[in-house]
């Protein structure tokens, strides 16, 4: 598994899913409102998560088979620890196991920027980046470039910080 | 029971794809941004055009939907400064972890404890966001 399949497959095959999720079940294709549903599932006093959950209740269908995915793969290959490109790695110390949770911190701190900013910016890499894009949304658009900007600043100057 | 076992499978698949091309690891996105590969680039782009055209010929050939109702897209509405501020954190958010939305759900099964600190980060920043919904700028 350490060669990735190629971006030329893999891409479209991305792509494709739009179509498909619209033909099969009339969805825009979004992954970051299944935090919402989350939200009024477990927490339905807070304000913001007493919303009409239904819209998004396919999302956590979704995110189910996700995580079914990834479970799936770690039955049949590991933890995929060995996916590791090399030239990326300046800074030595990260080394093989970024996954640790060692790093939990880190992680948890990534987790909350990702959360808050997909729900401020109304959507994510899925939902503005893939399916805003492609309808030439402006909101998209910039969202994309904002996305990039927040990643290049956090990954050539946080993360040599952080990790 | 059928449209749960649909979705079900439509996320397995589409996780599928982002575990073998490797999207969901932490050291692609940081390649990403180091400019360091075309791998992700190639992806986004084609993946882009890829919805495109097909969304082109969805509207062109007026298809409908599985249970016959015309399919329409609507853009997300622009919200300038909501689109700009959040984006800079879900980037930064993104550089950090290594994973977006997705990932982080394929991370739970995959590495169970970092994907569940991940998950419940971003749970944690969903409930920030709605306590300071209406202080944000717009």
């Amino acid at each position: 598994m350490n060669t990735p399949l190629a971006w030329y497959f893999a891409g479209p095959l991305i792509g494709l899913m739009v179509p498909i999720l619209l033909i099969l079940r009339e969805k825009q294709l979004g992954i970051s409102s299944s935090y919402r549903f989350i939200g009024a599932t477990l927490l339905p006093k807070i304000k913001y998560f007493n919303y009409s959950k239904n819209q998004d209740r396919w999302q956590i269908h979704f995110a189910l088979g996700l995580v079914l995915s990834g479970f799936a793969a770690f039955q049949l290959f590991g933890a995929f620890d060995q996916v590791v490109i090399q030239p990326v790695l300046d800074y030595e110390k990260v080394a093989v196991s970024i996954y640790d949770v060692k790093n939990g911190l880190q992680f948890f701190l990534g987790g909350i920027l990702v959360g808050f900013g997909a729900r401020y910016a109304n959507g994510c890499t899925a939902g503005h980046c893939i399916m805003g894009v492609s309808q030439f949304a402006t909101s998209s658009i910039i969202a994309t470039i904002s996305f990039f900007v927040g990643g290049l600043i956090g990954s050539l100057f946080i993360n040599p910080i952080l990790f | 029971m059928f449209k749960f076992i649909l979705t079900l499978i439509l996320g397995f698949a589409f996780g599928s794809i982002l575990l073998a091309s490797q999207v969901f690891s932490w050291f692609r996105i940081q390649e990403m941004f180091h400019f360091q590969s075309f791998h992700m680039f190639g992806l986004l782009f084609s993946a882009i055009g890829t919805s495109a055209l097909f969304l082109f010929i969805i509207k062109k050939m007026k298809i409908k939907s599985i249970q016959g109702n015309q399919i329409e897209v609507k853009p997300k509405k622009l919200e300038l400064k909501a689109n700009i501020i959040g984006g800079l954190i879900f980037g930064l958010g993104w550089s950090i972890s290594g994973a977006c939305s997705a990932p982080v759900y394929i991370l739970v099964g995959l590495h169970w404890q970092i994907g569940l600190i991940l998950l419940a980060g971003a749970f944690t920043g969903t409930v920030i966001y709605g306590a300071f919904i209406n202080k944000l700028p717009r």
